[in-house]
């Protein structure tokens, strides 16, 4: 609706309360952060700032422990974005058409994403003890392990993507379910009629079907998973000898441990950065599959 | 070919139920070994017996008791509390006020003010913490109610729902309104606001799954003793050099319970909240 003269200030008296969270809590910390980065705090003579071009892009980019992060960061996304995606998959799959008991199903997998991150980690950091923990306990009845799990530079990373997933399948696999379920049933009529197996019905016409569901699930699974480093930072600290020290972890060690405002804030840009390259790639790559 | 069909419904529940005991038994056993005292829980597990999944014939509520004795819990369950329901409060209020005004009027900026919205939305939360924490601290809110509650009101997520909302609801009934010469305000809660009850509830649980969750915002902003909520007690619980798994599980059990007894009954509308985020394109 056009506003008369006499009240054009309304729209805006409606959205200064949420504009002023908005800028001041989401887009002024950008910018700050963006500030921070080329800027360096010197503390000779007196605490002063001074502007100090990429080198604290430059610092970052040669410190081979960041460099070690940035490579655990791409590490785990490589594992956690096609498992959650594979296994929401095969939960939606079988859960999407009504039958009895469905319902129960789809509640209990998504149960574990209302407990947050931190207390999933907290569990399965008990759980995955290696003296006895539950799951050494349990795959002990079956004559296998011990594992070593987060204890073990070769097996950390997989531990905190395998329960990272484990919260958060269920959440995927309600957007997959609503994908699944908006594809008309007389498309897998006309397959079935010309003999199509289930294996060609599903790379014919599921997936193909669901591509922008797919879509809208990896990157918002990317944003999600590469910064996290809670799992990290409750578990393992980043150890055991940096196998889990991911790059967001490295960034905020930075600002909040070696007080490095400037070298923390430019990781920060370095990996919204890859972000968004990222998401671009996925977009091209999904796009392209025709 | 009727023989065929039930074999495959078997294994089909067959594998339904095994995803169900993966997702399930690490709550259940959590939930169980909070009533047990820890050598009980130890001696259940090594070597395995099922004991480790029931309760001991007498339950022991010792856990709770020292957590919210000794380890000061009742502090962080209020916080928690007061934090979550003052954001979920005051987030409906100004975000539903605000996607009010971007369905309702044409105004110069809108399209690009609605951008920075979606933009601010996508933003993944940890990149901008850190930033966050200086622009709060200069606010002198870091340790303060404020400053844990602040930060999460404006939430872009809710702003979108209720805009998608509005948006349905038609023309007609804003102006027959604005015939009868009812105010703006007046417009927006007893018109838009009161045909959307389902959006408030659905806006509702997100914005309070976010603040309840919330580990790394109050982690840095809200270290102090008394301002401390219940992720981070628990965090520090499993970082002390002394572990008592019972109390770190009777943490876990309340910190669960709340979110679940909230959820489960309203998963309906939380869902419905969470999948039109997806349809945004």
């Amino acid at each position: 609706m056009k506003c008369t003269r006499k009240e054009c200030y309304v729209p805006y008296l409606f959205i200064i309360p949420a504009f002023i969270g908005l800028i001041t809590f989401r887009v002024s910390p950008i910018v700050s952060s963006l500030w921070d980065s080329f800027h360096t705090v010197s503390y000779a003579g007196g605490l002063h700032t001074e502007f100090s071009g990429f080198e604290n892009y430059a610092f970052a980019l040669t410190d081979p422990t960041f460099l070690n992060s940035l490579k655990n960061t791409i590490l785990f996304s490589i594992e956690v974005i096609p498992l959650q995606i594979i296994w929401a998959f095969a939960l939606a799959l079988l859960v999407y058409r009504p039958a009895p008991a469905m319902g129960v199903f789809r509640t209990i997998f998504f149960i574990p994403f209302t407990i947050s991150l931190a207390i999933t980690s907290t569990i399965w950091g008990i759980m995955l003890n290696p003296n006895g923990g539950f799951i050494n306990s349990i795959l002990g009845l079956a004559g296998i392990g011990p594992f070593q799990f987060l204890t073990s530079s070769k097996e950390s990373l997989f531990s905190i993507v395998f329960l990272v997933s484990w919260r958060c399948v269920g959440y995927w696999m309600i957007f997959l379910i609503g994908g699944l379920q908006n594809i008309s049933i007389s498309l897998y009529e006309s397959a079935w009629m010309d003999g199509a197996n289930p294996i060609q019905t599903f790379l014919k016409i599921t997936l193909p079907m669901m591509k922008k569901t797919i879509l809208f699930v990896i990157v918002a699974d990317t944003t999600q998973n590469f910064l996290m480093f809670t799992p990290m930072y409750i578990l393992t600290g980043g150890g055991p000898e940096g196998s889990t020290n991911v790059a967001m972890y490295e960034a905020y060690k930075n600002v909040f441990i070696y007080a490095d405002r400037g070298v923390g804030n430019a990781m920060v840009m370095i990996l919204l950065l890859m972000i968004l390259i990222v998401v671009f790639v996925e977009f091209k790559f999904v796009k392209s599959k025709d | 070919m009727g023989t065929r069909i039930s074999a495959s419904k078997v294994i089909k529940y067959a594998v339904l139920v095994l995803f169900a005991v993966v997702f399930l038994l690490p709550i259940w056993w959590v939930m169980v070994s909070s009533f047990k005292r820890d050598p009980s829980i130890f001696a259940s597990l090594m070597p395995f017996s099922a004991h480790a999944l029931w309760f001991d014939s007498e339950a022991y509520l010792g856990a709770f008791r020292d957590i919210i004795i000794h380890r000061n819990f009742g502090r962080a369950i209020f916080n928690s509390f007061f934090v979550t329901f003052s954001t979920v409060f005051l987030g409906v209020i100004v975000t539903s006020l605000c996607a009010f005004s971007f369905s309702v009027f044409d105004f110069k900026g809108k399209k690009v003010l609605f951008g920075i919205v979606l933009v601010t939305f996508m933003i993944p939360f940890s990149a901008i913490a850190l930033p966050l924490y200086q622009i709060v601290s200069s606010l002198h809110m870091v340790d303060t109610y404020w400053g844990l509650i602040l930060p999460a009101v404006a939430n872009g997520l809710s702003i979108f729902l209720f805009r998608q909302a509005f948006m349905d609801i038609p023309s007609s009934y804003l102006e027959a309104a604005r015939l009868d010469g009812a105010s703006w305000p007046r417009i927006y809660l007893s018109v838009y606001m009161r045909m959307s009850i389902s959006i408030i509830i659905s806006a509702g649980i997100i914005i309070f799954m976010d603040q309840w969750e919330a580990f790394l915002w109050p982690l840095i902003a809200g270290r102090s003793q008394a301002m401390k909520v219940i992720q981070v007690a628990i965090a520090d619980l499993s970082q002390d050099n002394e572990i008592f798994w019972n109390q770190i599980f009777a943490a876990c059990t309340i910190s669960i319970v709340v979110p679940v007894a909230i959820v489960l009954p309203l998963q309906k509308y939380y869902i419905m909240g969470i999948s039109s985020s997806g349809v945004k394109e």
